[in-house]
């Protein structure tokens, strides 16, 4: 498919004075895209000031009317009534759908939106379409995610007076490498530069280190040690963290995260109060989402709510609603994010009492039943004094700032934190087993190896499969590339050394190395082989499959076998 | 064999001819790129060359018998110097790779497990890290024990995160320790240290282990109706396929 070749020229007005003092120091701002809302922030010099639109909003709401053949993002553009975003003319939740194949399950469940996702299920992008004059109009993720990053760039210009072009973004735990380049060509379109993907939630504990930093100046100036737990749950996805925060260092020990959120508890009701929701009219199934995802806002404050919706054709849906319902149909969603907190806990060693705080943001953070299962988990009242939907996109101006290398004489932002990869990284060894090189929750930047060895005597060439995700099986994980090394000298089996390093820098960019050594000499018998990952695209979901079919019989003489290890 | 996919060197050309311009991502960029740039073999040339000239006591500036918090003082000191994120733009490089070996050596001696092991390498008088000295001295005994090997194990105690895969690894050692009688001396107080550790280990382990599990079983045990989420639907369709196959 053609990549849309378009920037979005800045709008903001510079004069010669206002170039000359941009130049001197550039402003890196932080972005957080949240599956239903965006906020920009930066920091100032003193503090992190968050950036509202014209509307005087910081939160702004990730949709994209297509009007005509232009759309415009909803920064700045008012729509009259939340029903007219909804009739089919507007996209909404890219950020579930960036980066993903038509065979994925985020994807098919994405059919209760008001727009079309057409997925034919073989792995390849998803057709999504909006209804403009009766006349479905295709588009992409990234492109619609561009054009909002376009105005939001914008905004930012005409609001500190100066052109923009680094960013620090922060992302869920659960996106995959291949959805991250999405998001970073979806930002180059829109003419900003990636200085930094962040976790969620390790943006969220860098704004804890920072208030603990200054909550510890401003009383004995002594510093302590901290262990946080944070709990992000947005529209979309659901992340944890653990983080050791001690003198200004904040070390994220673990991470978790899954594709559940407020989308799901969302179709979770949908599908309750309406089994056969999914053939409604796009229209109808706009008013049922607004009034079903207001029911949802307002169990949070009351025990129960009234649901009265028009469904066109005579129809109506009129129910009483009770916050015990509500729970019930969405057991298995806070069941799952127990799960995540607890395996974050585990993976990072630590237990319940060595928490200081536990942090839980995200626009579901204010569902008592969310509230309650942290509490309950890790035995311990929530922590106040975060805004629980600015602390990510506050997090993300503070790293914008500490990599920008700002001057900071008082020492605000004397803090540094380490970030770790968020799933591991691996080749394909002994037909489908997959063994991390770069195992999940490993400190950046990293360089490690891996040796690997012939299958069997005389081989002369190895495919290296690379992979990235926690499961054992292959076909779990997604695929980030492949090569083949040739030109191995014949030798009997288990002689030849593939050394296999990755390598992730700072910005989290990895690259994979592959070099053969006959024991005995130092030097590479051929070229060493260098990638930068993923090679693959979102649309090539089937590759996996097109890989085994192509050299399914004679893979097992290609492929390597573990050597040996080094971590 | 036909070769239409993927890569293949040429002999005789730079060995890093996949660069960014020919790969598959091609970004358009209306800017200069400021990302940090190194060369990976460079900076693992170095860190090798580093590894043979300082332990990792030196390299974090404490004595060897110094305590946990000692080395996770001397370790937030570093980091507060050599990270990318804060190190100076002309030395980035340079610091990158120290703080890569920072981190290494910070790994390994805050795990009491992994100190020992390294300890006594060092009372050994082997000056390499870790990772290189698995690469030269245990050649041999891989070859002899292809399934079981040390180095197997102690990647397994890094990063299973089961009780039950630590024993079983715990198990594989004592196998190969009876197979392997030259090499006893080798595993032999590392295998001993380990022994007490696992132990608390799984305690702690099981605690959290069953409360995983107690959810995990809730978390399945879910009507089959049209309740559930995607989630939940797609991993009973594979569970299904799987008792199927």
């Amino acid at each position: 498919m053609a990549e849309p070749e378009y920037t979005v020229e800045s709008k903001c007005e510079t004069t010669e004075e206002e170039k000359s003092s941009s130049a001197s120091s550039e402003v890196v701002i932080g972005i957080d895209i949240g599956t239903s809302q965006c906020s920009v922030a930066v920091w100032n010099g003193s503090e992190v000031e968050l950036l509202k639109n014209t509307r005087n909003q910081p939160l702004i709401r990730f949709d994209v009317p297509v009007d005509n053949d232009i759309p415009l993002g909803e920064v700045n553009y008012h729509l009259s009534h939340k029903h007219e975003r909804l009739s089919g003319a507007s996209i909404l939740n890219m950020k579930r759908l960036i980066g993903r194949v038509d065979t994925d399950r985020v994807v098919h469940a994405s059919n209760n939106f008001p727009f079309l996702v057409q997925t034919l299920d073989m792995g390849a992008r998803p057709f999504i379409a909006t209804l403009v004059n009766n006349v479905w109009k295709s588009t992409t993720p990234e492109e619609v995610l561009a054009l909002y990053l376009a105005e939001l760039r914008i905004m930012a210009e005409s609001k500190l007076k100066r052109p923009i072009k680094d960013v620090v973004l922060c992302i869920p735990v659960s996106f995959s490498r291949i959805q991250l380049t999405r998001i970073e060509r979806a930002c180059s379109i829109a003419g900003l530069h990636v200085l930094r993907l962040m976790p969620e939630p390790a943006a969220v504990a860098l704004q804890y280190a920072q208030q603990q930093q200054h909550m510890l100046r401003d009383n004995t100036g002594r510093v302590s040690k901290r262990i946080a737990l944070v709990f992000n749950m947005g529209a979309g996805y659901c992340d944890v963290a653990v983080a050791d925060i001690d003198g200004g260092v904040t070390e994220i020990k673990a991470l978790s995260g899954s594709e559940i959120g407020g989308e799901d508890l969302l179709e979770n009701m949908m599908r309750h109060l309406l089994p056969s929701f999914d053939k409604l009219d796009i229209k109808s199934m706009g008013s049922l989402r607004v009034a079903i995802q207001e029911a949802i806002h307002e169990l949070s404050l009351e025990e129960s709510v009234q649901i009265d919706v028009d469904l066109g054709n005579g129809s109506r849906l009129c129910k009483e609603v009770k916050r015990e319902e509500f729970e019930e149909v969405n057991k298995f969603i806070f069941c799952e994010s127990q799960i995540l907190i607890v395996e974050c806990m585990q993976n990072a060693h630590v237990n319940v009492e060595d928490l200081t705080d536990v942090i839980v943001v995200g626009g579901c953070s204010c569902i008592p039943k969310i509230r309650n299962l942290v509490e309950n988990l890790c035995e311990r009242e929530i922590y106040k004094g975060m805004n629980p939907l600015t602390a990510a996109v506050y997090g993300t101006a503070l790293e914008g700032a500490l990599t920008s290398g700002i001057d900071d004489p008082l020492g605000d932002v004397d803090l540094l934190t380490s970030q770790v990869t968020t799933l591991g990284i691996g080749i394909r060894t002994n037909r489908f087993e997959f063994v991390p090189v770069i195992p999940r929750n490993t400190t950046m930047p990293v360089h490690k190896e891996m040796i690997f060895t012939t299958f069997k005597d005389n081989q002369t060439e190895a495919l290296i499969v690379v992979y990235e995700g926690e499961s054992e099986m292959e076909d779990e994980n997604h695929l980030l590339g492949y090569f083949k090394i040739t030109g191995i000298p014949p030798a009997l089996e288990g002689v030849p050394e593939i050394n296999v390093g990755m390598d992730i820098n700072a910005s989290n960019e990895l690259s994979v190395l592959a070099r053969v050594i006959i024991p005995g000499s130092q030097q590479p018998v051929v070229p060493v082989m260098e990638l930068k990952m993923p090679t693959v695209d979102d649309g090539h979901g089937c590759c996996n499959e097109v890989l085994d079919r192509a050299y399914g019989p004679t893979l097992d003489s290609m492929i390597v076998r573990r050597k040996n290890d080094s971590i | 064999m036909r070769c239409s996919y993927g890569l293949t060197a040429i002999p005789g050309t730079d060995a890093r001819f996949f660069s960014p311009e020919t790969s598959f991502l091609q970004l358009r960029r209306t800017f200069q790129p400021t990302r940090i740039k190194f060369g990976s073999f460079k900076i693992k040339a170095k860190i090798d060359e580093a590894r043979k000239e300082m332990s990792f006591y030196e390299l974090l500036g404490i004595s060897e018998t110094g305590t946990s918090l000692e080395i996770k003082q001397a370790y937030k000191q570093l980091a507060r110097k050599y990270h990318p994120d804060v190190s100076p733009p002309d030395r980035v490089e340079e610091y990158t790779e120290r703080f890569i070996r920072v981190q290494e050596a910070y790994e390994t001696l805050s795990d009491p497990r992994t100190r020992a092991l390294y300890d006594k390498d060092l009372a050994l008088g082997i000056h390499l890290a870790f990772s290189a000295r698995r690469r030269y001295q245990y050649d041999e005994l891989l070859v002899r024990l292809p399934f079981i090997s040390y180095l197997e194990f102690s990647y397994a105690l890094q990063y299973d995160e089961t009780a039950f895969a630590s024993s079983l690894v715990f198990a594989n050692v004592n196998a190969g320790l009876t197979n392997t009688h030259n090499c006893l001396e080798s595993f032999d107080v590392p295998a001993l240290l380990l022994d007490v550790d696992l132990e608390d280990r799984s305690e702690w382990k099981n605690r959290w282990q069953s409360q995983l599990s107690e959810l995990k079983r809730r978390s399945m045990n879910r009507d089959a109706g049209g309740n559930m989420s995607w989630g939940a639907r797609m991993r009973r369709q594979r569970e299904e396929l799987s008792k199927e196959l």
